[in-house]
């Protein structure tokens, strides 16, 4: 059988675009094909049949799956936003929880019944534009102050805002519930179908991780985007050569925000009750972990990231790894040894760990241990990530022989 | 105006108030000091530093505990919480310099957010390992032998342990200051923080330097982590993060890698969050839950950043810093 030539549709299918949508069509077209053809030849297609098989198994997973994808998605937004402000713009946010607060809590104050203050409940669609609205507006409200900042000290101010936010979100009883919560969130209705299942969801949040990574993509391969890149490599020179650094930093910090904010208000819904506790540094660390890990700036790095910090301790507290995990009852003894130890010298009396029957139920607590470690491990072995996009690896990677050596000192 | 101002309260009180705010500020000023040292020479903001401060309070009451714990009494009080210190000292020590040649040596030439990402990384496998491997999650309690009672000096009370608290703390850190300002090996520090090829260059061994700063920031979060443990009583593997991320912001205030720096910034920030909360809350119809101390402390630092970027004590601040 000779093989389907599909190249003729695809080149007409792109002269139709480019045509259509005129420049903005002519960079699209470019900004696709880059980043389609950076993975390697053997993973495209492995990677058209995941997806296409994930989505068509879709309806056979079962609730459990369905909420390590949603997770799995949601920080796959979440990372594709942090990686404007960080990836893009170099601007080190330790905070980014904040923005996904705002937008979950934006939903549930004007949205759900519960809040004493507003006895309003507006329609879905009406909230996830006004969340998008006060993360875009928290995000500069943020940046105006922080602006001048640079490198650490922005990162310490940012991890202070999002302790701030949690902790109005536990005090401001009279708009928050304080830490009780908020609950009965408003149901994006679809008019046909009503978002409520585990499901809807799912797809809800690979729509907009798709509208994500259009717009993102789109921004960066834009004037916008090298506009970030300049001031990411050199603040100084980028002012020099006529970038507006404020005004671009500010758009960073209001891209990121919003979609977070985005991410915040998918979330609301999904959890239907949220609580000051779901908003905790841990959501930063765990974004921009992922970020990190995988590689800033590439969106398979994030796609990555996600799966294997998002996923994989998802995974643990599976019913069907705690029954695994009852096999490993030999382990206890030699898990145990370093208690002994400890008691012998210190008399302290620590309890040994629990049987490996309970192992499954305390997974949750040692997933923690596991992702710790998962940090350091794969920082020491792969320091730019495990995709890092093909200009950073340049830049982080030892210069070819006779090449001018690189300049230290912008990293970020 | 004073008078009007603060009528809701006595001279007391608002010297209590003082007296709590500096106890808690010298202990952010210990473990600040840590920060600022490790920041000085390799520009990095070393998470792990919380859980060094915890283990070395775990080190304390693990030695608390084999001298008799809540059977300590007499002479033996004295003795058994020098050796506290120097065991928690010597345990932070070990667990800084561990945690240098595992998590940060290897990245010492990486992009400038591996090194953090591991950081933080190190900072949740020990307190998750403390808390639920060795804990399952419950927490412990120093002995409380530390003698009660207290000096008066007119409207100030100040108990002992608070007295104990902040004279050890200062001793500690005019022998730090010594060591940096006076010694060899400080003065080998100091090279490497201002420049790691020139001092290289100079013979300077970066290595040992950077070594030894470690060993000298963990031994400062250790005898805080015996003080923060007879000052409070409770301890547990999550203990370290927020004083470590209070530190950080103390070492800020005061100008990132200035030591005199991190102790002011760190008293000052203790005196703030305490009495700052009440003073907002003399303002009527403000009421403040204790909570909120927390965002006092942060809003001073985004103010203090705004109005002067390189803190109370002016560093010399490079371009990135």
């Amino acid at each position: 059988m000779p093989e389907l030539d599909l190249a003729p549709i695809r080149s007409s299918w792109r002269s139709f675009r480019a045509a259509t949508l005129g420049p903005a069509g002519r960079r699209w077209n470019k900004a696709r094909s880059r980043s389609w053809d950076r993975l390697p030849n053997a993973v495209r297609p492995l990677a058209w049949l995941g997806a296409s098989l994930l989505i068509l198994a879709i309806p056979y997973f079962d609730a459990t799956w369905m909420r390590m994808f949603f997770l799995i998605g949601l920080y796959v937004t979440l990372g594709m936003g942090l990686n404007v402000v960080v990836g893009m713009a170099g601007l080190l946010d330790l905070g980014y929880v904040a923005f996904f607060a705002t937008g979950a809590y934006a939903v549930g104050v004007f949205g759900s019944p519960v809040s004493p203050h507003l006895d309003v409940e507006l329609n879905y669609w009406f909230l996830l534009p006004l969340a998008i609205g006060f993360g875009a507006l928290a995000g500069v409200l943020l940046g105006l102050p922080v602006l001048p900042l640079r490198g650490d000290y922005l990162a310490i101010v940012t991890l202070g805002f999002g302790e701030i936010i949690r902790i109005c979100a536990i005090n401001m009883d009279d708009w928050t519930n304080g830490s009780q919560g908020l609950y009965a969130m408003p149901q994006p209705d679809l008019g046909f179908r009503h978002v409520d299942d585990v499901r809807a969801f799912f797809v809800m949040i690979v729509v907009a991780a798709f509208i994500v990574w259009f717009v993102t993509s789109r921004l960066r391969d834009s004037r916008v985007g090298r506009a970030w890149e300049a001031i990411r490599e050199d603040e100084d020179v980028a002012a020099g050569m006529g970038i507006n650094t404020t005004r671009y930093k500010l758009m960073a910090f209001a891209i990121g925000a919003s979609v977070a904010a985005l991410g915040g208000a998918i979330f609301a819904p999904w959890l239907t009750a949220i609580t000051p506790g779901s908003f905790t540094l841990l959501v930063s660390i765990n974004v921009l972990a992922l970020v990190v890990i995988g590689g800033m700036g590439s969106t398979q790095g994030v796609v990555a990231g996600s799966i294997i910090l998002i996923g994989v301790p998802e995974l643990l507290t599976f019913q069907e790894s705690k029954d695994f995990l009852e096999n490993f009852g030999w382990l206890r003894s030699i898990l145990n040894a370093p208690i002994d130890v400890f008691n012998w010298v210190t008399h302290l009396g620590i309890e040994s760990l629990p049987p490996s029957d309970e192992w499954g139920d305390r997974a949750s607590d040692y997933r923690f241990i596991v992702f710790g470690a998962l940090l350091v491990l794969v920082m020491v072995l792969r320091p730019s990530g495990l995709f890092p996009s093909r200009r950073r690896q340049l830049e982080f990677e030892a210069p070819p022989e006779g090449s001018i050596a690189r300049d230290d000192e912008a990293v970020i | 105006m004073t008078t009007l101002f603060l009528a809701g309260s006595s001279a007391e009180f608002w010297a209590d108030q003082v007296v709590n705010g500096l106890t808690t500020g010298s202990i952010y000023a210990l473990i600040a000091l840590g920060y600022t040292m490790v920041y000085g020479v390799l520009q990095l903001i070393n998470f792990a530093h919380g859980e060094v401060f915890m283990v070395g309070a775990f080190a304390g009451y693990g030695t608390l505990m084999a001298f008799g714990g809540d059977d300590i009494s007499g002479g033996m009080v004295a003795l058994s919480i020098i050796v506290a210190l120097l065991a928690a000292a010597a345990a932070s020590a070990a667990t800084a310099v561990t945690i240098e040649r595992v998590a940060y040596r290897p990245l010492r030439n990486a992009p400038r957010l591996a090194p953090l990402i591991s950081a933080i990384g190190v900072s949740i496998f020990l307190s998750h390992l403390v808390d639920d491997y060795f804990l399952n999650g419950e927490s412990r309690y120093y002995p409380q032998i530390f003698p009660d009672g207290d000096i008066s000096l007119g409207p100030l009370t100040v108990s002992y342990l608070q007295l104990f608290l902040m004279g050890g703390s200062l001793l500690m850190m005019a022998g730090l200051y010594w060591v940096v300002q006076r010694t060899k090996q400080g003065r080998a520090i100091r090279a490497v923080a201002e420049s790691r090829d020139n001092a290289s260059l100079m013979g300077v061994d970066v290595n040992r330097a950077i070594i030894i700063t470690f060993v000298l920031g963990a031994a400062m979060a250790g005898f805080a982590g015996v003080l923060n443990g007879l000052y409070y009583s409770t301890i547990r593997g999550s203990m370290g993060f927020i004083p470590g991320i209070k530190a950080f912001t103390a070492a800020v205030l005061g100008g990132i890698g200035s030591i005199p720096g991190a102790v002011v910034g760190g008293l000052f920030l203790g005196l703030t969050e305490t009495v700052g909360r009440e003073l907002l809350n003399e303002i009527p119809g403000v009421n403040l839950p204790n909570q909120w101390k927390d965002v006092v402390a942060f809003g001073l630092l985004v103010l203090v950043l705004i109005l002067r970027p390189t803190g109370i004590f002016r560093q010399k601040v490079t371009k990135r810093a």
